[in-house]
This record gives structure tokens, C-alpha cells and sequence, in this order.
């Protein structure tokens, strides 16, 4: 289908849209590299391919979806495979038992409620880190909105892939959280 | 519903994404089990959380301005395969129809400006023959006696056989003859009289020369240029393998009619 605007350059359209999703895609971006400079970087190459691929670009769909979809194969491409972070293990390998014994008690107690209303945001931001890149990928792109079937889009796996990975990470992320409480 | 199907659709229920009857049902079922109802509360502190204690981190205004000037006003966009196709072909067309509509435009300019170079070159020739004959101590080498007398005057002296019919009369009597040129070859020249002006009538082989091929008018059974110059009217004409050519400062109207009879009578 051709992408094409009536008056106004489409391109030029499509670029203003996308600049106004430059902080969630740096937000991301900063969650998966780990730092500012390559958050910076990560993003600038994220439009930049986008500039490339604007024509593939399909008006109606979401945009917001595709430019996150082009940062992660971007950070796969560009900055995974350099870095040996032992986080990168996926979350289909790494399965956290649900429902433990310990777990379950500590649950009935009430006592986790209490805990979580006492973390700070460093303590969430240190504990969303500790868990695998597809992990915060799927937590993340759930927070921006994104439904599963977009984020099934963006991190390349089916539907219900990404509605158990993303029960299994906050799973994981409670977890860590239990642990600064 | 059992605890296991409920916890698979905490997060859609609270997100409002699941349907009506199956929210109705988890609804049920967290309000009857405590601990999924825990769960339930947890799911939503961690989804508080998330929202709003968790550090964002927005892009600077300079990567925005970075972003922005990255950003061309114009981008490439999908287009057909015929649009591709068009894109290269549209200079070609356009470069086309330029040559469609050019080309027969200066071929007939060049074929204009050529016929008219050559037409001029044979009307100028024509009066500097017919000028020369005029300033000539002996414009005729033939006295006429007649056209009869005179035809076969020319026998030896040309390359070729002067076809002229008319043999004078009272409004333009045939004077005699001479042998001249015409631009690079031999011709007969037949002086004719009206009253007191010379007449020329140039004979000479057609080929090769830049007839023209605009601005002819009948005359007899062939088709004639006239052309006025430096006073002098000239009435070219071709007919089979001879040319003529009649030159006279007369009137172009008794000019024409002396070529009539010529031409009539060739």
C-alpha cells in the first residue's frame, strides 16, 4: 500500500509523530543498554533506520510499535551481541518457581502489600535490571500501553509467548522486590 | 474458574482487556479466594510501581534536537511499481515529446532556411545573369530569326537541348540568344523584348540544384517561385530535366504572362 499524505509531506508527518515517542523509546533504551550514552545512541540509530525505512512504514498501524520494534532489533544487532551479560538468557529457560511454598506464605501474610509500599524508585529501577533484557522488554512495552499482540510485534514471538513471559517477569520482579523489602 | 486460569488473567482483567464474561467470572473468583485476591492487590502495587516509582528517563531536549535535524522535511515513501517505473520515464517522456514536437520544428526550420539559402542563391544568380546581359555590349550572339533560327544555334554549344517553343510575338518578341551560365553550368539564355525592357529566359540542366519547394504557384502545367529583388522580378520554374528561369524588371504581371506562354509551350 502506498504511503501518502494529502498536503502535507508524509514524511516530514511521520517525523514529527515519531519525535514525539523520542522519550519513551530512550526510556527503553536506557532500560536495556544500562546507561545514558548508549540510550543516546541506541535512539539516534533507531530513527535513523526508521528515516530509512520510513516507506515501509503502514499508516494505521501503530507507530509507536514499529519504532520500539526497530530499537530492540537495533540494541540485538548493535549492542547484545557485544556485551556477555549473563541477564540475556530469556525467560522461556529461566523460570522462577510461581507460587512456592515460601512464597505462598509469605503472600498470605500480607506482609509482601506492606513491603511494596515502602520501595523507592531506585530499588524498582535496580530490581528491573536484575531481570533478563527480554524480561524488562516485555514489563516496559507493557507499561507504554502496547497490547500483546504489538508487543508479540516488537520482541518477534507469538501472542501467547508474550502473555506468559511478561506473568513470568513481574513474577521474577516481585521477587527482587521481596528481597529489598 | 480455578486459581490457576484466575492469575493467567489478573493483568488483562486490570488492564480492562478482558471480556465482559470472563471478567464478571474472575471478579467472582478473587472476591471468594483470598489468596488470588492478594495476588490481585499485589499485581496492581507492582503495576503502582512501575508507573509511578520507576525512574524515567526521557530523551534531552539535545537528542530531540538531534533527532529533529535528522529528520528530513522529505523522505523516500513506497510507491506502485508503475510510480517506479514512471519516475525515470517521466524525464524520458517529457524529453520525448520535446524531441516529438522540436524535431519536425527545426527539421523544418533547416529545411525552411536551406530552401530559402538555396532558392536565394538561385535568384540571385539568375539576376546577375540577367544584369549581365543587360550591361553586355552583345547581349545576343543569335540575332533571331525566329525560334527556329535560333534552337538550332544552340547545337554544340550546350550539353544539352534547350526545350523553348514560344517563338515571340507582338507583346514580346523574341530578340535572339547567347550562351551564358547559370551557378556552374552552361545555359541558354533567350532574350525577349517588352517594348523597351530585356527580358531573359535562362534554359539550363535542373539537377542538382536547390529548387525551392514553398511558395509555388501554378503556371501552365507546372508549378513556378516568383520572387522580387533589387526590383527585378524572377519566375523560376522546372520542367522534366530543364530548368528555367525568367528574369525582367517588367511588370510581374506581364512577366507572368510571358511565362505563361513559356511554360505553356515547353
Amino acid at each position: 500500500m502506498a504511503w501518502r499524505s494529502e498536503g502535507l509531506d508524509a514524511g516530514a508527518a511521520l517525523g514529527r509523530e515519531a519525535l514525539a515517542y523520542a522519550d519513551a523509546l530512550h526510556n527503553l533504551a536506557h532500560y536495556l543498554t544500562g546507561n545514558a550514552a548508549d540510550a543516546e545512541d541506541l535512539v539516534q540509530e533507531t530513527y535513523a533506520r526508521a528515516l530509512k525505512a520510513a516507506s515501509q512504514f503502514t499508516p494505521g498501524t501503530n507507530l509507536k510499535a514499529w519504532l520500539f520494534r526497530i530499537l530492540r532489533n537495533t540494541f540485538i544487532s548493535l549492542y547484545r551481541r557485544r556485551r556477555n551479560d549473563p541477564t540475556v538468557g530469556g525467560l522461556d529457560t529461566v523460570m522462577p518457581a510461581i507460587a512456592a511454598p515460601t512464597d505462598e506464605a509469605w503472600l498470605r501474610g500480607d506482609l509482601e502489600l506492606d513491603r511494596l509500599r515502602k520501595i523507592v524508585g531506585e530499588e524498582i529501577e535496580r530490581a528491573l535490571m536484575a531481570l533478563s533484557e527480554e524480561a524488562r522488554t516485555v514489563i516496559l512495552l507493557d507499561l507504554e500501553g502496547l497490547t500483546e499482540i504489538e508487543v508479540a510485534e516488537v520482541v518477534g514471538c507469538a501472542v501467547g509467548t508474550v502473555k506468559s513471559r511478561l506473568s513470568r517477569a513481574r513474577t521474577v520482579l516481585r521477587q527482587q522486590l521481596r528481597d529489598y523489602a | 474458574m480455578n486459581c490457576e486460569d484466575a492469575r493467567s488473567q489478573l493483568l488483562q482483567y486490570q488492564q480492562g482487556r478482558l471480556e465482559l464474561d470472563a471478567a464478571d467470572a474472575l471478579r467472582a473468583h478473587l472476591a471468594a479466594c483470598a489468596t488470588c485476591g492478594h495476588e490481585d492487590a499485589a499485581e496492581r502495587m507492582v503495576t503502582e510501581l512501575l508507573e509511578h516509582r520507576l525512574p524515567q528517563h526521557p530523551a534531552s531536549l539535545a537528542l530531540k534536537r538531534r533527532l529533529a535535524a535528522g529528520w528530513p522535511a522529505s523522505v523516500p515513501q513506497r510507491v506502485p511499481w508503475w510510480r517506479q517505473w514512471a519516475r525515470p520515464l517521466v524525464p524520458a517522456l517529457a524529453v520525448a515529446t520535446v524531441l516529438l514536437v522540436a524535431l519536425p520544428v527545426v527539421y523544418y526550420q533547416r529545411t525552411t532556411v536551406r530552401d530559402t539559402n538555396g532558392t536565394s542563391r538561385m535568384v540571385g544568380e539568375a539576376i546577375n545573369d540577367y544584369l549581365r546581359v543587360l550591361s553586355s555590349q552583345h547581349p545576343v550572339e543569335i540575332q533571331s530569326g525566329g525560334i527556329h533560327q535560333v534552337k538550332p544555334w544552340f547545337e554544340g554549344r550546350l550539353d544539352f537541348a534547350p526545350v523553348v517553343s514560344f517563338a515571340g510575338d507582338q507583346d514580346f518578341p523574341l530578340e535572339g540568344g547567347a550562351v551564358g551560365y547559370f551557378l556552374d553550368r552552361k545555359a541558354a539564355v533567350f532574350v525577349y523584348r517588352r517594348r523597351l525592357h530585356v527580358i531573359s529566359l535562362f534554359v539550363f540542366r535542373a539537377d542538382g540544384l536547390p529548387w525551392p519547394t514553398q511558395g509555388l504557384t501554378p503556371l501552365g502545367r507546372v508549378r513556378a517561385y516568383t520572387e522580387v529583388a533589387r526590383g527585378i522580378n524572377t519566375i523560376l520554374w522546372r520542367d522534366g530535366d530543364l530548368g528555367y528561369a525568367l528574369v525582367s524588371d517588367v511588370d510581374s504581371s506581364e512577366l507572368h504572362a510571358l511565362a505563361s506562354k513559356l511554360a505553356g509551350n515547353t
